[in-house]
C-alpha cells in the first residue's frame, strides 16, 4: 500500500527532455523485498528497500551518457567502522546499510565504424544463461549466494570498451585497468559460503587432543594498479549463414573467490610441571589472486523451432581451492604437532621460562593450479506464451589430482543441468517462472519458482521460493541447503 | 462500335453475376496488388508506435516503441523495433531479417540479460509481445501467395470499398482472409481473418488514413480477436518514409544501443 502510494506521484515525476540541446531521461524504481527462512536456525534476512535511478542523456547522435545508481537499505548487518555510503571497488567484504552502489556510469562515443565506452560498465560475453565461462571481465556480487539474476550479480567495473564494426567481423576489446574484487557477505550473514568456514575442531592426536579452530577473514590485498596487473579481453564475432559465432581471449584474474589459508598455531603452556599445552589453530582466509588466460568460443543458431546455443572456454593457469578439511588434515598432523611442541619447549627453555605463549605459522598449499575447460550447450523453445530452456554445462579438469581434492569438482568433473520454464498469462500481465539447476556429480540442486504480476504497467509484485538441497554440505549448492526461503518483492517503476 | 459497346456491357453483366466485377478493367488480384504497391512505395520507413492492449473488460495497457523498416530490391527486408515503455520492456529490441529465398532470422535483445539472443523465426503464428497481432501479421507477405476473388462492394465507415476474398495457396495460419479495400485510394479499411477451420478469428480495421509524403497510410490499426474478446490498437505517429536508413541500423550494434 505504501509503495503504491509512493508510486503514483513518482510516476508523474519521471523526467524526459527532448530538445535542440539533446535528450535526457531520468527513470527508476523503488522496491521493497522480504524473505522468510524456513529453517529458523539459519541467519535471518531482514526486509530491504532499494531505490534505483537511471539517468540517460545525449547531446548529439555521436554520444550518450548512462548512470545507474542503486541505494539499498538492507538492515541486516551494519558496518560499524565505516561512515562511507558508497560501495567501494577495492573491497571484498562491504557490508553497510544504507549503501549506494554505482552499478553503471559511462559515456559512449559513436563514430563511423567504432564505438567507445568509457566508465563503470558491464560486459556480456558468451551465449549461455547465468553461467558463461567466456565472460570474465566482471566479477560478481555473491552476497545473495548467487541466487539473484546474473545482471544483478555482475559488478560494474571501470573499463574501456572499444567495438570495431566491419563486414569481415565485429571486434570488441575490453580493458579493465584495475581489478575490482568479487563481493562476499560477512560470516554472520545468511549467504556466507559454508565452504569458507573451517571445522570447529581438529583432532591432533594424544599430545594435545582436539584443537579448536578459529577463522579470520582479512580483506583482499589488491595488486598495484599497473598495466601488467590490468585485465583485458578481445572478442571477435561474425554472422555466417544463420550462425552467430564468436571467439574470445581474456587475460586477468579469476572471478570466483580463491583463498590462501595460512594457519597460526597458538601454543600456551597451561601447566609447566605437567607440560600441558593449550593449542588453538587460527586460520586466515586470505583472498588471493592468480592470473589466468581464457580462450573461448561461442555460437548460436536456430534449428527448426529451436534455438541452439553453445559456449566453450579453456582456462590456462586456473587455480582451485583445496578442500579445507584436506588442508587441515595434511597440515595439523600428530607429527607436526609433536615437532611444534618440541620447538615450543626449546624456545621456552631458552627464554628462561618467559615465553609461555608462542605462535607457529604453517603455510599450507591452499590451492592447486590445473588447466581446465568449461563448456555447455543450451536449447530454447518458444511456443506462444510459453518458453522453455534447457542447458547442460560441464567443467573438466584433465590433470585432476585426486590426492588433493578441490571444491566443486569430483575427480575432475562437474556437470550442471539447468532448466528454465516461463509462462505468460493474462496478456503478459502475469508471469510464472521456474528455474532449476541440478548438479549430477554432487547431486545437489536449486529450484526457484516465482510468480510475477503486473498490477499496472508501473507496479509489479513477485512472490517465490528458493529451495536448495544436496547430498553434501561442501558442494556449490549443498553448502546452502539450509537456506530454503520464501520471498516477496514489490517494485514500483517510474 | 455498337458491337464493341454491347460486348463491354455483356462482359460487365457476366462479371456482375459471377462476382468478378472488374473495377475499370482491374481484377481482384490487380486491386490487391495495387493496394500493396501503393503502400510499399517507400524503400524505408521509421515511425513511433503506441500499442494499446485491451482485454475483454476494457482494461488497457500501453506500450510505446520505435520501428524502422528497410526493403532491398533483392527480396530481402530488415526491420528493427525498440521498446520504450513500460519500464519492464524498456530497452528491449527486436530485429528481423526476412529473405524470400532463405529462412527468416530474428534476434531479441533483453536489457535484463544484456545479450542479444537469436530466436526461432518459425513461430510466426505466435502473438507479438502479448498483442492480438502475430509475427505473421507483422511481417510482409507476397501478393502471389494468395488467390483472390472479388465478392462485392460495400461501404465501411462511409467509404466505398471492394470486398475481396483471399485464399492462401499454402494454408499456414489463416484459412481465409476477407479484405475491404477503399475504392478511393486503395487503402485497406478492414480485414477479417478466419482460422484454418473456418472460424472467424480476428477483425482488423485500418483508419485515420493520412497522406504522408504522397503515400496514403492508415495510422490507426485495430485488431480485435473474436475468440478471446481482446483488442490491440496500434497508432502510428511521426511516420517518415525514405529517410535513407542505413543498413547498419539493422544490426546487433543498434539493438544494444537501444535507439
Amino acid at each position: 500500500m505504501l509503495l503504491a502510494t509512493v508510486c503514483a506521484p513518482l510516476a508523474a515525476r519521471a523526467f524526459q527532455y527532448e530538445g535542440p540541446h539533446g535528450t535526457a531521461s531520468l527513470a527508476g524504481y523503488v522496491e521493497a523485498r522480504g524473505a522468510c527462512a524456513f529453517d529458523g536456525d539459519t541467519p535471518e534476512e531482514d526486509p530491504s528497500g532499494e531505490l534505483g535511478l537511471e539517468l540517460k542523456a545525449s547531446s548529439a547522435s555521436w554520444n550518450s551518457l548512462k548512470v545507474f545508481v542503486q541505494a539499498v537499505q538492507d538492515g541486516t548487518v551494519i558496518d560499524p567502522g565505516s561512515s562511507r555510503v558508497f560501495n567501494d571497488f577495492d573491497r571484498v567484504y562491504q557490508d553497510r546499510s544504507p549503501a549506494v552502489d554505482i552499478d553503471e556510469a559511462y559515456v559512449d562515443f559513436y563514430t563511423g565504424d567504432v564505438d567507445i565506452r568509457l566508465g563503470v560498465q558491464k560486459f556480456a560475453w558468451g551465449r549461455l544463461d547465468e553461467i558463461n565461462p567466456t565472460d570474465n571481465l566482471n566479477t560478481e556480487d555473491l552476497t545473495e549466494g548467487g541466487t539473484d539474476d546474473e545482471v544483478d550479480r555482475k559488478i560494474g567495473v571501470p573499463a574501456l570498451k572499444v567495438n570495431l564494426y566491419s563486414n569481415l567481423a565485429n571486434v570488441e576489446i575490453g580493458w579493465v585497468p584495475f581489478y575490482v574484487p568479487y563481493r562476499l557477505p560477512t560470516v554472520e550473514e545468511r549467504w556466507f559460503p559454508r565452504v569458507l568456514v573451517p571445522p570447529a575442531t581438529i583432532d591432533a592426536g594424544h599430545s594435545v587432543g582436539t584443537i579448536p579452530v578459529r577463522a579470520a577473514y582479512p580483506e583482499i590485498d589488491l595488486p598495484q594498479g599497473t598495466v601488467e596487473n590490468s585485465e583485458a579481453g578481445i572478442r571477435v564475432s561474425r554472422h555466417i549463414r544463420g550462425w552467430d559465432v564468436s571467439a574470445s581471449y581474456f587475460t586477468g584474474y579469476d572471478t570466483m573467490p580463491l583463498v590462501d589459508t595460512p594457519v597460526d598455531l597458538d601454543v600456551e603452556l597451561a601447566d609447566p610441571l605437567a607440560l600441558d599445552y593449550d593449542v588453538t589453530a587460527r586460520v586466515a582466509m586470505e583472498p588471493v589472486l592468480h592470473r589466468m588466460h581464457v580462450f573461448g568460443i561461442d555460437f548460436t543458431t536456430t534449428v527448426s523451432d529451436f534455438t541452439l546455443r553453445g559456449e566453450y572456454a579453456y582456462f590456462h593457469n586456473k587455480h582451485y581451492n583445496r578442500k579445507l578439511d584436506s588442508i587441515l588434515e595434511e597440515l595439523v598432523t600428530r607429527d607436526r604437532i609433536d615437532e611444534t611442541l618440541s620447538d615450543f619447549l626449546a624456545d621456552y627453555l631458552t627464554s628462561g621460562g618467559r615465553d609461555t605463549r608462542q605462535t607457529f605459522r604453517l603455510d599450507p598449499v591452499s590451492d592447486v593450479q590445473m588447466d581446465s575447460m568449461k563448456y555447455g550447450l543450451g536449447l530454447d523453445y518458444i511456443h506462444g506464451d510459453t518458453s522453455v530452456s534447457v542447458q547442460c554445462i560441464q567443467e573438466f579438469i584433465p590433470d585432476y589430482d585426486s590426492d588433493r581434492p578441490v571444491y566443486f569438482s569430483k575427480d575432475g568433473l562437474d556437470t550442471l543441468v539447468t532448466f528454465l520454464f516461463k509462462q505468460f498469462f493474462l496478456q503478459n500481465t502475469m508471469e510464472f517462472n521456474f528455474r532449476a539447476a541440478y548438479d549430477i556429480e554432487f547431486k545437489d540442486y536449486i529450484a526457484r519458482p516465482s510468480l510475477k504480476y503486473s498490477f499496472t504497467d508501473r507496479l509489479q509484485g513477485t512472490v517465490g521460493l528458493v529451495v536448495i538441497g544436496g547430498k553434501y554440505d561442501d558442494s556449490l549448492l549443498g553448502q546452502f541447503q539450509d537456506n530454503d526461503q520464501a520471498f516477496a518483492r514489490l517494485r514500483c517503476s517510474f | 462500335m455498337k458491337f464493341y459497346h454491347l460486348a463491354i456491357t455483356v462482359l460487365v453483366m457476366v462479371c456482375a453475376l459471377t462476382g468478378n466485377v472488374p473495377a475499370a478493367g482491374m481484377t481482384a488480384y490487380d486491386i490487391v496488388k495495387k493496394s500493396e504497391d501503393l503502400l510499399d512505395q517507400a524503400k524505408d520507413s521509421r515511425t513511433d508506435m503506441l500499442m494499446v492492449l485491451l482485454n475483454k473488460k476494457g482494461e488497457k495497457r500501453e506500450r510505446t516503441l520505435n520501428a524502422f523498416v528497410k526493403r532491398s530490391g533483392d527480396g530481402t527486408s530488415k526491420s528493427i523495433i525498440f521498446f520504450k515503455t513500460p519500464a519492464d520492456v524498456k530497452g528491449t529490441s527486436f530485429l528481423v531479417w526476412t529473405d524470400e529465398h532463405d529462412q527468416d532470422r530474428q534476434w531479441l535483445y533483453l536489457p535484463a540479460l544484456q545479450r542479444v539472443r537469436q530466436i526461432s523465426a518459425s513461430g510466426k503464428g505466435e502473438s507479438f509481445m502479448g498483442t492480438e497481432f502475430t509475427f505473421f501479421d507483422m511481417g510482409s507477405h507476397d501478393v502471389d501467395d494468395y488467390t483472390y476473388k472479388l465478392l462485392k462492394e460495400e461501404d465501411v465507415g462511409g467509404e466505398a470499398c471492394w470486398v475481396i476474398e483471399a485464399l492462401p495457396k499454402k494454408v499456414e495460419f489463416y484459412g481465409k482472409v476477407v479484405v475491404w479495400i477503399r475504392k478511393g485510394n486503395f487503402v485497406p479499411a478492414r480485414a477479417d481473418f478466419y482460422d484454418t477451420k473456418g472460424a472467424y478469428e480476428k477483425q482488423g480495421t485500418f483508419g485515420s488514413v493520412k497522406n504522408i509524403q504522397g503515400i496514403n497510410t492508415p495510422t490507426r490499426i485495430e485488431m480485435a480477436n473474436k475468440l478471446n474478446g481482446r483488442t490491440t490498437v496500434i497508432e502510428l505517429s511521426n511516420l517518415v518514409y525514405d529517410s535513407g536508413l542505413k543498413d547498419d541500423i539493422f544490426t546487433e550494434r543498434y539493438m544494444t544501443r537501444g535507439n
